[in-house]
């Protein structure tokens, strides 16, 4: 359990969702790299129409959560099941639902952007006019059509980030993983991005990644804080605010107030 | 919501081809293609027209026995980057976190390592020409002896890339593969089995090796013309233990 609960809201209190609705269900994970801790009974559930921030400093282990929910990392202990498949004994099922942005979003350097895409598009299956149709839409949506003819090692970090982006969401998947999706955006884009997400909600289970607090309060309703493994948070961002306003202090302040709140403990 | 995690025999072959398309289109991407290629038909044309010369008889058994020393270089240096640099530049995350099997990947890209492999091969056919123009070759000796080395080259391809696998480095995986492969060409060589047989006579080791070890003397079958059923064993055998292993490394080595 979370060491600091700051409300019990989780999906079942928002209006969108039911139990039945949960995408993402982390049950006391824990997962270790030899000595080091990096992840400690963690446990929280993503619903449909929720967009969820995870919060934390480098190293807190979001990727590590992240790495777990997509069925790359096997955890050391609990459970995880997204859209009621288990990670590791249904992992096919798991991995066709999920669109996953991994860390430094790495991509195959040397391959043209349209090929890039339509192999991300094989792989899965898709093919035809319906392949054709989802490449049209996630160029149109993540503004790709300049480099589509480019070679991926040749475009600006932007639009690398925008590429792994399409790539993720080239199947229409109805559980969305983004880690640290916004990571060499700039302030133009990321706004884009905002935009996008939001448009992407209805329907679909959403999770991302930042160390960036302004970031995560801008595009979600929702916020998971994370720090040395262990999930020291979950709560709205208006709960935070409450809090805030409570102790007096910048939304910031809260967030720190929580994290030291921990290592203090 | 419902869906499947069974995979279909299509949904297989499917995620195999899409892999081995996209691995061949790398190796053309980044020029590895055309440099291997080039430089292996340079060479191993030029070596066998040398000897040609020298020996002056219609045949390519001479092409064939110089081979192994060859391809004990080129092919550690196709199969090297093939899990390395995804390992390296952390596209592993990204291919296996896609809907497909391990095996599936293991295989894709094993096939597009014996396609660069055909083209090094195909590169050696004017040789075939010259000879058909000049006499009248046999016909099934050479078959026979580009059959064994694609039964080699595909051997060695699998650990090459088991290998590279393991290491998760481009040179160790090269260097580890061409000393193994080296291993396995020199413990044929009559002279190496008399050196290791002398160094511990009681136990022969140089004579066992070359018996149950060694690629060479199943290799020197089909350049002989002999097709054994135990030499196709041998090559089948090895092939699939190390894309098996492979695919358990890429299950096990996950971080």
């Amino acid at each position: 359990m979370p060491e600091v609960q700051l409300s019990a809201a989780t999906a079942s209190q928002s209006p969108l969702a039911s139990p039945a609705q949960t995408m993402i269900d982390v049950q006391e994970v824990t997962r270790r790299y030899g000595q080091t801790l990096a992840a400690d009974r963690v446990s929280f559930q993503v619903a449909t129409g929720e967009i969820v921030g995870f919060l934390g400093p480098n190293g807190a282990g979001k990727s590590t959560v992240l790495k777990m929910i997509s069925t790359w990392l096997p955890p050391t202990t609990g459970t995880v099941a997204v859209a009621g498949h288990d990670v590791q004994r249904q992992s096919l099922a798991v991995r066709r639902t999920l669109g996953y942005l991994p860390e430094h979003n790495a991509m195959y350097e040397t391959m043209r952007v349209d090929r890039f895409l339509r192999f991300m598009g094989e792989i899965r299956s898709m093919s035809g006019g319906y392949l054709a149709s989802r490449i049209e839409w996630v160029v149109d949506k993540c503004t790709l059509a300049d480099v589509m003819r480019k070679r991926v090692n040749q475009c600006s970090k932007g639009y690398r980030q925008r590429i792994g982006l399409a790539a993720a969401l080239l199947h229409d998947p109805k559980v969305i993983l983004l880690d640290e999706p916004t990571h060499g955006l700039d302030p133009l884009q990321v706004v884009a991005f905002r935009d996008f997400i939001q448009e992407l909600r209805p329907g679909r289970a959403i999770l991302f990644s930042s160390h960036i607090l302004a970031e995560v309060m801008a595009i979600c309703e929702r916020l998971l804080i994370i720090n040395h493994g262990k999930l020291l948070a979950d709560a709205t961002v208006a709960e935070l605010r409450a809090e805030a306003e409570r102790d007096d202090c910048t939304l910031e302040q809260a967030v720190l107030k929580i994290v030291t709140r921990e290592q203090r403990a | 919501m419902n869906v499947s995690n069974a995979l279909t025999p299509m949904q297989m072959i499917g995620g195999i081809c899409v892999i081995a398309r996209r691995e061949l289109a790398a190796y053309f991407d980044s020029s590895i293609a055309y440099v291997y290629t080039i430089a292996f038909v340079v060479l191993a044309n030029s070596i066998f027209m040398n000897e040609f010369f020298l020996t002056g008889t219609v045949d390519m058994t001479g092409f064939f026995d110089m081979l192994p020393l060859l391809l004990v270089v080129f092919l550690p240096a196709v199969t090297m980057r093939l899990w390395a640099e995804e390992r390296k530049s952390r596209t592993i995350e990204l291919l296996l976190t896609l809907p497909i099997r391990p095996s599936q990947a293991v295989i894709g890209k094993f096939l597009s390592a014996l396609g660069l492999f055909a083209l090094f091969l195909i590169g050696s056919l004017p040789i075939v020409i010259m000879l058909m123009s000049l006499g009248s070759p046999d016909l099934g000796l050479i078959a026979s002896g580009y059959f064994g080395a694609v039964l080699f080259g595909a051997m060695f391809l699998a650990f090459g890339m088991f290998l590279s696998a393991l290491s998760g480095d481009q040179i160790v995986a090269f260097v580890s593969s061409a000393i193994l492969g080296f291993a396995l060409v020199l413990t044929g060589d009559g002279r190496v089995v008399a050196v290791l047989d002398g160094l511990f006579p009681a136990l022969s080791v140089g004579t066992i090796l070359y018996e149950h070890v060694s690629v060479m003397p199943h290799y020197d079958a089909f350049v002989r013309g002999v097709v054994q059923l135990s030499s196709l064993v041998y090559f089948g055998m090895f092939t699939v233990l190390f894309l098996w292993l492979n695919a358990i490394v890429l299950e096990r080595n996950r971080v």
